[in-house]
């Protein structure tokens, strides 16, 4: 190719041979010996649960335990930070759930979908529509449910027409979809509320520390539930079909309807989320369910931290929501923090395609020895 | 009722020359390079900015330039701009469809909030020739049929372009067959970099009157790209005729709801429309079967 991209290469080398392998060598020396010690502990996780989330080596299995910990105990911490890190974390869950729902679909599948706002949003809607008119005390265990089930039904009205599309022509249907949506909360704003939409769900609590809870233990239970998934068959399936669809298909095996399973699965997670999102604020409208902002930030999340992976959309949407919500808004103006974010998600796109936490989780990994 | 069918036309033709440059440009991208620009829709909000800049005087004091002077200045900067967009993001990550997609729309965020940032969020409005005129009983501004009028020229420059000089050629060539091209001399660098500066002055073009028409918006660049996306998907990705074809279709469509239904309704049948296409033929109109390379 041309002498700029060469240029370009050689720069990313050199800062590779002079930055980043020097670095790393020091760590995977101070690493190394914590990477031992673990490693018993690893195998024993490995022999108990490896055969469904996969093998983890000692300073995987560290990082793991570690970030488990920071988060249950973030009530104890959080409020020690400048900004209402409590909030913060609480919406970095949802959102977390949201991503991983974006990537068990379209990261691991490879049909890149941009209609994943509207999934939510369907969850939502739904929550509220029952609420206000149906009857307001219909209680939780009626109106979760049917939420869920509604994602899925809008997921399959989606996926069904959309997903006999191949590649680009996939994403610019359900990109449409979020048009289409967004447009009948308009056209039918006496039943869907408008531009306004509804105000009266009920909240879970407003107590900060309660309310993280209550995100953050359905985020760990998709998540555990999401890499089973993933490591299975079904898993390996989805992948292979990102790979070459063909060689499904010359396998015996309908992709069509593979692709659609990873849909349900991903409606699931994504009313999962849309639920929790509408009993966090108590609000439901299309500037917090639908418009393609919202799915292109559950895009973004998922491909900075790390598409196909449960891990990196979890630790993506992390990094993301705390950037925009505290980290950024400390230093730059409202439209300024958005410049800055999308930018840095640019720089990653282009020049850490697979994401920053799947490499960490990988650099993680081979400091071990052995592996990769 | 004659009259309002009369007026359905005209409107309808006026909106549908602007919906057809939107999509050419974007389908000519697809076809050539097999990049599917989302950032397409910030160059035609770049186009409505970068004329209203120059021409009021609201922005820099100093700064008011005369319309026809402004409209080549503006869509010779947006065609630069398409032209950096690809040399200095797009060339490095063609080889990824997914990353391109998302690097993309993702630029077209960050160029949502500089807008926003630059001139906030509240709409600017402006023409490009004022004035109306009576057209059949329809009041028809100048603006919209200049519109219509450039729109035209463009295409047929393009048409002329394409179909009879050998760099037009080449680009067709590409677009059929990239292996068949570089077999036969064509410089594929070259053929891209040119693809790109005619789809970025075609979206200024439209960019201009499309805002003269409304007004410049932070978020104007979703619709005119979500347009692009349903005619160039019912026209057949890469073609430019089914381009043209779907725009008017789309365009009337959009007309005929608005006048009917009411302004609430605009776009809900064109998508209904999208979907009965992909259904029956998923390949659009002219299109030709998507081959991942």
């Amino acid at each position: 190719m041309s002498e700029e991209l060469q240029r370009s290469g050689a720069v990313r080398s050199t800062v590779r041979r002079t930055i980043i392998g020097p670095s790393g060598r020091v760590a995977a020396r101070v690493l190394a010996p914590i990477d031992e010690t673990l490693q018993p502990l690893a195998d024993r996780f490995n022999r108990l649960f490896g055969p469904y989330v996969g093998d983890v080596t000692g300073l995987q299995l560290a990082a793991l335990l570690v970030s488990l910990v920071a988060l249950v105990v973030a009530p104890t911490w959080a409020p020690l930070l400048a900004g209402n890190y409590m909030r913060t974390l609480t919406l970095a869950c949802i959102w977390a759930i949201f991503a991983m729902g974006w990537d068990i679909q379209s990261g691991y599948t490879g049909y890149i979908s941009f209609g994943h706002s509207v999934l939510s949003a369907a969850a939502g809607y739904t929550t509220a529509l029952l609420v206000v008119t149906v009857s307001p005390d219909l209680g939780f265990v009626v109106t979760i449910p049917l939420s869920i089930l509604a994602a899925v039904i809008v997921g399959l009205l989606i996926g069904l027409p959309s997903l006999r599309l191949s590649g680009p022509y996939f994403s610019l249907v359900t990109f449409v979809a979020v048009l289409l949506f967004y447009r009948l909360t308009i056209g039918f704003s006496e039943t869907l509320g408008g531009e306004n939409g509804f105000q009266a769900v009920e909240v879970f609590t407003w107590d900060f520390t309660m309310r993280y809870y209550y995100m953050l233990v359905p985020m760990l239970v998709v998540a555990v539930v999401l890499t089973v998934v993933a490591r299975s068959n079904v898993g390996m399936v989805l992948v292979a079909i990102r790979e070459n669809e063909q060689a499904v298909s010359a396998a015996g095996l309908n992709p069509t309807t593979f692709k659609l399973w990873s849909f349900v699965l991903s409606s699931i997670t994504m009313g999962i989320g849309g639920v929790l999102l509408a009993h966090f604020g108590g609000n439901v409208d299309p500037a917090t369910f639908v418009v393609v902002d919202r799915s292109i930030e559950m895009i973004a999340m998922a491909v900075i931290g790390g598409m196909s992976s449960i891990l990196g959309p979890i630790g993506g949407a992390f990094l993301f929501v705390l950037l925009r919500d505290e980290v950024l808004r400390l230093w730059f103006g409202h439209s300024t923090r958005w410049i800055v974010l999308w930018l840095l998600v640019l720089l990653v796109l282009v020049f850490a395609r697979d994401g920053l936490f799947r490499w960490i989780w990988h650099a993680l990994g081979s400091i071990g020895g052995d592996h990769e | 009722m004659l009259e309002s069918i009369l007026s359905i036309l005209i409107t309808g033709a006026m909106i549908s020359a602007l919906y057809a440059l939107i999509a050419i440009g974007f389908t000519m991208i697809f076809g050539v390079g097999g990049v599917l620009n989302l950032a397409h829709g910030a160059l035609i909000m770049a186009g409505a900015y970068v004329f209203m800049a120059l021409n009021r005087d609201i922005v820099a004091e100093a700064i008011a330039l005369p319309s026809i002077v402004v409209f080549p200045l503006a869509v010779a900067i947006v065609a630069g701009l398409s032209y950096g967009l690809y040399v200095g993001l797009v060339r490095y990550i063609e080889d990824n469809a997914v990353i391109t997609f998302l690097a993309t729309v993702v630029l077209a965020t960050t160029v949502t909030e500089v807008a926003i940032g630059i001139f906030g969020d509240q709409p600017y409005s402006y023409t490009v020739i004022s004035g109306t005129v009576g057209l059949a009983g329809t009041a028809v501004s100048y603006n919209d049929l200049a519109g219509f009028v450039v729109s035209w020229i463009a295409i047929g420059l393009l048409w002329y372009y394409i179909t009879k000089t050998d760099g037009g050629r080449s680009i067709l060539a590409a677009s059929m067959s990239e292996r068949g091209a570089r077999l036969t001399g064509v410089d594929l660098h070259s053929v891209r970099t040119r693809t790109w500066l005619i789809a970025g002055s075609l979206a200024g073009v439209a960019g201009i009157f499309l805002g003269g028409g409304q007004a410049a918006t932070p978020l104007m660049w979703l619709n005119p790209l979500a347009l692009a996306f349903i005619i160039v998907v019912i026209g057949g990705i890469g073609s430019i005729k089914g381009s043209i074809v779907a725009a008017y279709l789309i365009g009337y469509t959009e007309t005929l709801t608005v006048s009917v239904l009411g302004q609430s309704f605009r776009g809900i049948l064109s998508l209904v429309i999208l979907l009965v296409v992909l259904f029956l033929l998923p390949q659009g109109l002219y299109g030709r079967e998507y081959v991942h390379e």
